[in-house]
Parts: structure tokens; sequence; C-alpha cells
């Protein structure tokens, strides 16, 4: 009987020998895959548990924190839609947008960068916390863009010209971050697609706001000077194709600065010809067009038709930017920083700092030239023409008293529906500290619908 | 150093688990020390405290080990039922006084527990009755029908069956022990015992399956064949029973998988719980994901993620049949590893007290035991960790559960008899106790208690 007993006792141990095994691949070697496993909930959970880092703007208003419930941090978003189309959401069920999926390693505390802090927070017991974001958002200018733009579908752009840093950026129509979770079903089937960040994602034809690159191209190239002459008589045949005017004006006898103040289709149709096909596309990707932006916020690229695929027409139409151009809103502001920034691109950015908890800062963006397309003389002849854009031109409704403001209007036409309306400028037009770019949404003529806000916005941003 | 000392030195670890275990777990709540961390520390301190002095005085010459190993698995459960749900722990801590009364009751009243012999038929009838009880008037939870209410007590009369059953079992092996093993007939070559010993064997075969069947409970009725077998062939000898037996019960059971739909679904569920992470195998899925998470270390104490938002727990039946999973969730590969070595060598400590056990039932008695309850931790062990099947039955001294708690100090208690009069008390069976009368030391007595002084009383028993 005895020796039975000790071979039941060996029985049960291979039994727990077993448990111990499967433990063994349980915990240690079939974790890793368990741990990352589509159905496992435990990631996000972890990373609930961990306080987010918070966003604020330039003038330190929280746009983006935290609220504790229980063990949990919830996301808030203070000022609700204010920035909602390039912060975008994190949420737990439908995942991270905007910065907040662009910046997640740095927000949720993951970053090599906080390497040494999670470790003196391991050893000092403390909690450890995601990393903040100081951004290039003015409050005061985002907030003067969103009134401004209003409830009409389009974009609105602000950028300082000398650094590329982004003051204010808005997108409409938008989402609410704080109720996301409970409109999630009707915001995806929304036709207006408010999840779609307009200034950086939608593409439109860039209409006669395109004129400043064929201008810029005209000048540095020495096919044209402001004062060249040239004689309009309502439209112009271009390989077979009739180039008018918008409303079927006939502006008689000019100079080339005066094409642009009253946007003369036809004579930018001459100039884009002369140029050519080549050189105009050399000069749109010279601007940015058909380049991703070199940003974490990604973006659309926009396109520039190949020039091998453009005849003597084409050439016509998409020298006062219809056919096949299409630009970002925030493409066009920084072509408009461009000229200007005395003809020198800024790579745009919107997070200043990356900083730990205690404000030690781990990652510092500054400014970053992108590229110079023109030279210094002939983006300061493109902006004394913009400047008579505003006091005379198609742009007066975006004057303001006292600063001297250079602009340009773009009424773009669509098939099927009304024109969309653009303005882009920059004030003060000697020294440029802030530059705007306006889209409506087949808002009519830009002089009309996009300037006054282009206004409001050049105003906030004098005044910060 | 004397077995009594030892058991007091080893009980401090427990006290020592308890007491930190649950102050790390209140801090982390309460963010501050306070003093009533310590408190349940202390309580815990002073239960197993008495039940050392109660053993002392009733079974001094007991094994020392068995009753830290239950002290450290019961702090470790409580703690652990404490972080599912805090009302929950407060009532398992009523439980374990409950139990420590009924062990203090079994112990004095069972010294003598070979008066248990003259009852087996009653004993085994019981068992069979509280089983019956169980399928008339059980309510079902999670698919089995495991519980009966008593007033405002829940009731789970298969805990206490597993007791009776396997004092019957063992008293009635003890009986016809010497029957099984001579062989009257072959059958093919092999030597076959007279057929109506095998009487038992055929009734709990049925038994087993008639569970399965009524009780839809796939755990217990394993566990009732495992530990018979177990028994027979500790009482026999032959592995021959063991085969027989087993594959009875595999026959049996590969009808019932073929019949009954929710034992296929048990099975499937084993086989490849991926197939529907979300509603069939999402609750072994989750245990998966538990032990995943818990790692080599452990996520540590009061840091594991055991709830969701609605506060109810990831893992249903967190507190009972899944509390392993949130140990090893918490406390990790260490933990776990801990968890399953404190069971081995409870059945260590358990196989050696009917090795040195001077008559049949006595070895019969403890073997039973012992078996029963390791291969009950097994059984959930393995199924929580998709080693086997998965059987909804209690992990002995750790899961949430009054019935379990009470049943299990029961088992100690007896197992704890049958230690005492192992190490001092008197030889029991015709030939030890007629070399008693004799005052001779026989040969069978030697052999049996090499070393040591055969009918050398100590003690008070």
């Amino acid at each position: 009987m005895e020796r039975s007993i000790r071979k039941l006792f060996w029985f049960f141990t291979v039994l727990f020998l077993a448990l111990i095994a499967q433990l063994s691949y349980l915990q240690v070697w079939a974790a890793p895959e368990l741990r990352t496993h589509a159905n496992n909930t435990r990631a996000v959970e972890s990373e609930m548990r961990v306080e987010r880092g918070s966003v604020v703007s330039s003038d330190g208003v929280l746009l983006a924190g935290n609220r504790k419930e229980g063990v949990y941090f919830l996301r808030d978003y203070p000022v609700g839609d204010l920035v909602s189309p390039w912060l975008g959401y994190s949420s737990l069920r439908y995942g991270r947008s905007g910065l907040e999926r662009a910046y997640n390693l740095e927000l949720a505390g993951e970053t090599d960068a906080l390497v040494v802090r999670s470790y003196i927070d391991l050893l000092t017991g403390r909690p450890h916390r995601g990393a903040d974001l100081v951004l290039t958002i003015d409050s005061r200018v985002q907030r003067a863009a969103v009134e401004a733009l209003g409830g009409a579908p389009g974009a609105v752009v602000a950028l300082d010209p000398r650094t590329g840093a982004v003051l204010a950026m808005t997108s409409s129509p938008r989402f609410d971050p704080r109720t996301l979770d409970e409109d999630w079903a009707s915001l995806i089937e929304d036709e207006s697609r408010p999840l779609v960040d307009r200034a950086v994602q939608g593409l439109y034809p860039p209409g006669s706001v395109f004129k400043l690159v064929v201008a810029a191209a005209g000048l540095e190239e020495g096919v044209v000077t402001p004062g060249t002459m040239f004689e309009d008589e309502g439209s112009w045949l271009a390989g077979g194709y009739r180039v008018s005017n918008n409303d079927g004006k006939v502006f008689g006898e000019h100079d080339f600065a005066e094409a642009l103040t009253r946007s003369i289709n036809t004579t930018f149709a001459k100039v884009g010809v002369d140029l050519g096909a080549d050189t105009l596309a050399r000069y749109a990707a010279g601007f940015g067009i058909g380049s991703a932006l070199s940003w974490r916020l990604g973006g659309a690229a926009g396109s520039f038709p190949a020039p091998a695929g453009l005849d003597t027409a084409h050439v016509a139409q998409a020298s006062f930017g219809q056919g096949e151009v299409l630009v970002t809103p925030l493409q066009m502001a920084l072509i408009t920083a461009g000229i200007a920034n005395g003809g020198t691109v800024m790579v745009p950015y919107l997070v200043a700092e990356v900083r730990d908890y205690s404000q030690i800062v781990l990652e510092k963006t500054g400014p970053t030239r992108a590229s110079s397309p023109i030279s210094e003389a002939t983006a300061g002849e493109v902006r004394d023409m913009m400047v008579q854009v505003v006091e005379r031109g198609t742009g007066t409704a975006a004057a303001i008293s006292g600063v001297e403001v250079a602009g340009k209007t773009g009424t773009a036409q669509v098939e099927g529906g009304e024109s969309h309306a653009w303005f882009v400028g920059f004030a003060p037009a000697d020294d440029p500290t802030i530059v705007v770019a306006v889209l409506v949404e087949h808002g009519g003529s830009g002089g009309g619908t996009a300037a006054p806000i282009a206004r409001a916005v050049l105003r906030a941003g004098l005044e910060r | 150093m004397t077995s009594r000392s030892k058991e007091l030195l080893f009980l401090l670890p427990a006290m020592l688990l308890t007491t930190i275990g649950f102050a790390i777990v209140f801090v982390r709540q309460a963010e501050a020390f306070e003093l009533i961390s310590l408190a349940p520390g202390a309580a815990f301190l002073g239960l197993f405290g008495l039940l050392h002095v109660v053993r002392r005085l009733v079974v001094p010459a007991a094994d020392p080990y068995l009753l830290p190993i239950t002290a450290l698995l019961s702090s470790l459960g409580i703690l652990m039922i404490y972080r599912v749900e805090p009302r929950l722990a407060a009532q398992q801590a009523v439980w374990l006084v409950v139990g420590s009364v009924a062990f203090v009751i079994v112990l004095v009243g069972l010294r003598r527990f070979e008066r248990l012999l003259e009852y087996k038929y009653l004993i085994g009838l019981g068992g069979i009755a509280l089983l019956v009880l169980t399928m008339v008037a059980g309510r079902e939870v999670y698919g089995a029908r495991l519980w009966i209410r008593v007033g405002p007590v829940g009731f789970q009369p298969p805990e206490f069956a597993k007791l009776f059953l396997v004092v019957f079992f063992a008293a009635y092996l003890d009986q016809v022990r010497e029957m099984l093993t001579v062989s009257t007939r072959r059958f093919l070559g092999v030597a076959l015992p007279p057929l109506r010993h095998l009487g038992p064997l055929i009734t709990i075969w049925g038994l087993s399956l008639a569970l399965m069947i009524f009780l839809k409970d796939l755990g217990t009725s394993l566990l009732f064949f495992g530990t018979l077998l177990a028994l027979i062939y500790v009482a026999t000898g032959r592995f021959f029973y063991v085969v027989v037996g087993a594959g009875l019960f595999a026959g049996g059971a590969s009808v019932l998988y073929r019949i009954f739909p929710h034992v296929q679904l048990r099975v499937g569920i084993w086989l490849d719980p991926w197939q529907d992470p979300l509603g069939r195998g999402y609750q072994l899925v989750q245990s998966l994901f538990a032990f995943a998470a818990g790692g080599l270390f452990g996520r540590g104490l009061g840091e594991g993620y055991l709830h969701l938002a609605s506060g109810s727990t990831i893992i249903p039946a967190l507190e009972t049949d899944f509390i392993f999973s949130a140990i090893g969730e918490e406390l990790g590969l260490v933990g776990a590893v801990a968890i399953v070595l404190l069971y081995l060598v409870f059945v260590q400590r358990g196989l050696r007290v009917a090795v040195r056990s001077h008559d049949d039932f006595a070895r019969l008695l403890a073997t039973g035991l012992t078996a029963v309850f390791g291969l009950q931790a097994f059984l959930i062990l393995g199924g929580v960790t998709k080693l086997i099947p998965l059987t909804g039955i209690t992990l002995p001294f750790v899961s949430y559960g009054g019935s379990s708690i009470v049943s299990n100090f029961c088992l100690l208690a007896l197992l704890l008899a049958v230690s005492e009069r192992a190490a001092g008390g008197a030889p029991r069976d015709a030939a030890g106790r007629a070399a008693l009368e004799a005052g001779v030391r026989t040969g069978t007595a030697a052999q049996d208690r090499p070393g040591r002084a055969a009918g050398a009383r100590t003690g008070s028993a």
C-alpha cells in the first residue's frame, strides 16, 4: 500500500508540474502575443491608468486635459469643438485622430524622451504621467477664426510667416470631442463630413489665388515686370479654349500689377502660356504643391498636373487656378507666407514644445526653412501688387485701418454649384507677422465672403 | 525545534502576507497609510493563532505543515476576494470563522476517527442524499446545478458530499480490500476479482455519470471518480483497476459527449476558445489575458485589471472559480507557481500521513482526503489555465464560498486527526492490537514504521 501511495504522489507531482509548465507558457512564452491580441482590452485599460499629457495653447489655455474617475483618467476637452479638427480625439472606443494620434507616444508617456523620467518615477514611486504639448496656436486668434468662419463650410489657417508657426487653424463643420462616442454614428454618416479637417485634408481648386504663383514665376523668370502692359478684350483664345474674365468684364489696357489687382484672367493666361507648362509646374512644386507636409499631422499633398499632359488650353486654365490644380487651405497659407517672408517658405509646425510634468522641455520645434522658390526682390514685387488688391482691388473688404494689408481674392468655379470663395493675405505688408488663408466652400466671391473673415483673423493676430 | 513550534513559525509567512497584502491594497486605495490597514492581518493572526493552540492541545503530534499551508492559501484568498469585492471579503472572513469552528468540532469530535467505520453505510447514503438533494432542489448557476438555498444562505451540497463519499470509499475499501486483491477468475488472461465486490465501483461510476447528466457538473463528477480511482489503486495496488475504471469513465463520458451539448461546449471552448472570444470563449480568453498581463512578476497587489468601468468583474466568477486568474495577474508567474507548489506540498504532507499510518482505514482515509483535495485544486487550476477543459469547481481555501471553506476545514481537521494517530496513536489493526496486548513488537508493526517503536503512545490520544 505504501508503494501505491508513493506512486500516487508522483502522479500528483506530474499533474502539478504540467500546471507549472502551462503557467510558464502563458505568462512568459505566449504573453507578448496574448497582451497584444485584438480582443484584449487590457492595453486600453493600462493607458487609462496613466495621466495623459495635457495640450495647452501658446497663451496658456488648456485645450485637452483629464478628469479622474476612480483610478482612471478620462480625456477632457474644456474648449469643446474650438480646436477639434486638428487636435482630434482620444476615444477608448474609436481610437485617436489629429494631434492626439500624431503625438500619442508623448501624450501617453511612452516616448523614448521620457525613459529617464519614467525610471525616476519608478524609483520615487510617483505616478507616471504623459508629456504635455505646448502649441503655437494662439487661442485668441483661433477663436477669432472660428467665430469669423461661423457655420459656413470651409477652413481658415493663420501662420507666422517668419517661422511657420501655426497661429490658428479651423475647419467647419466639425465635431465636439466631448460627445464623440454618442455622436459617432451620425458623424460618420454625415455627408458634410465633420470628421475631415478641411484645412489640411480638403483639396480645392485655388482659382485666382493661384495667380500669386504665376505672378511670382513670371517676375522671377523675367517674363514680365509689374509695369508690363497688357490689353484685355474680355476674352482670349488659348489653344482653342476661350479664357474669359469673371462676370464678363472688359478691362482694356492695363499693366501687370493692375492685372493682379483686378484679377484679370486673360492676362494671367497669357503670362502662364508664355512661361509654359514646365516652368509653371516647377514653381508650383517650389511652393510645395504636390509634396506631403513634413509634419506629423499629415495632410493632403495637393496637385499640379504633369507638364507632359498639358496643352496650351490647359496651361491657360491652370494659370488662373482652374482645371486640374488642387490645393489645401494650409498649402495656400504657406505659399502666401513664402511671399510674405521674402521668398522663403517655412515648414509649418503646431507643437512648439513637448514638456514632462515638471516642465522640463523634452523636445522643442523651431523655425525650419522648407524652400526658397523666389528671390527676395520678386517677393517684394508680388507683395506690393497684393497691397494694391486690398487698397483698391477685389480685396478691399480685408482692409484694416492703420495697417497695410496685402492680399489676393479667389473665386474658384466649381462644376454644378456656387464658386468656392478664397482669400489669402498678410499684415503688416512691410513686415508681416501673420498670414491668413480663408476658404468658404460654395461661398460665392472671394472678395465678398472670404475677405471679411480674413480681416477679422488678421486683426486678432495683430492685436495679440 | 518541536513540530509544534515549527507550525507557529510556519504560520508567520501567512500572517505577514495578510498584514502586508491588505496594507498594500488599502494604501493603494486610500493613498495613505492608516492603522486600520493592519487590522485584517491582526484578525488573521488571532484566528490562526487560536487554531494553532487548539491543534496543539487536541492533536499535538499531527503534521505541522498543513495548518500553515491552509493559512497561507486562505489569507491569499481573502486578499484577492477583497480586491474583487470588499463586501465579499467580509463574508469570507465570516466563513473562515465558521470554518474554524467546524475545524475545532471535527477535530475534537473525531479524534477517534475509526468510529466512522461503524457508520460507513450511513455516511455513504448521506453523501448520495446530498447529491440527490442538489438534483432536486438545486438552482443553476453558470450552467451547473450546484446550489440549494437554506434560508438566506446558499449551500453547495457537493462540497460536503465529497467528504462523505471519501470516508465511505475508504471504509468500504478497507473492508473489501483483501477480496479485491484475491482474483478468483481469469478473463482473457487477466485476473478478475469477484464481481460482487466491484459493485461500489460500478455504482460510483453510474453516480458520476448521473451527476454529469442531472447536475451538468463535470468538475464534481470528475473529482469523485478520480478520487475513487486513486483509492482503489492504493487499496489494491493494482493498476488494472485504474485502467478499467478510467476506461469505463471515458466510455460513459464519450457517450454523454455525443448526447449533451453542454459537454461538447466545454470541450469545444477548451480546444479553441478563440473561435468565439467575445461569446462562449470569453471567460477563458479573459483568464488567459489575465495570466499574460501578469507576466513573470505580476502587476502587483492591487494593480490588476479586474473590473470593467461598470464595476462588474471582467472575468465572470472571478471570486470563485477564477480566483487563480486574478492571482496570476497580480502576483505573476512567481506567485502562481508558489500557489501550485503550496498545493503540491499539501498533497505531499497528506500522503505522508497516509504512508505513516498504522492501519488500512487510516491510510485510505488520508489518501482519499488528500486526493480529493489535490485533484480539486488541479481540476480548477488546470481549467482556468486551459491545460484541461474547464469545470466549475472551487479552489480549496482560496475561492470565495462558505461551503467550500467549511468543508475544506473539516477535511483538514480529519486529516490532522489521522496524522496525530500516525505520529503517536496506537495501531488499530488486528496484528498491531494483538502486539500491543502482548506487549511485544511484532514484525509487521516494525516493518510498517521502521525506526520507531510501534505502540509507543505519546500524548493523551
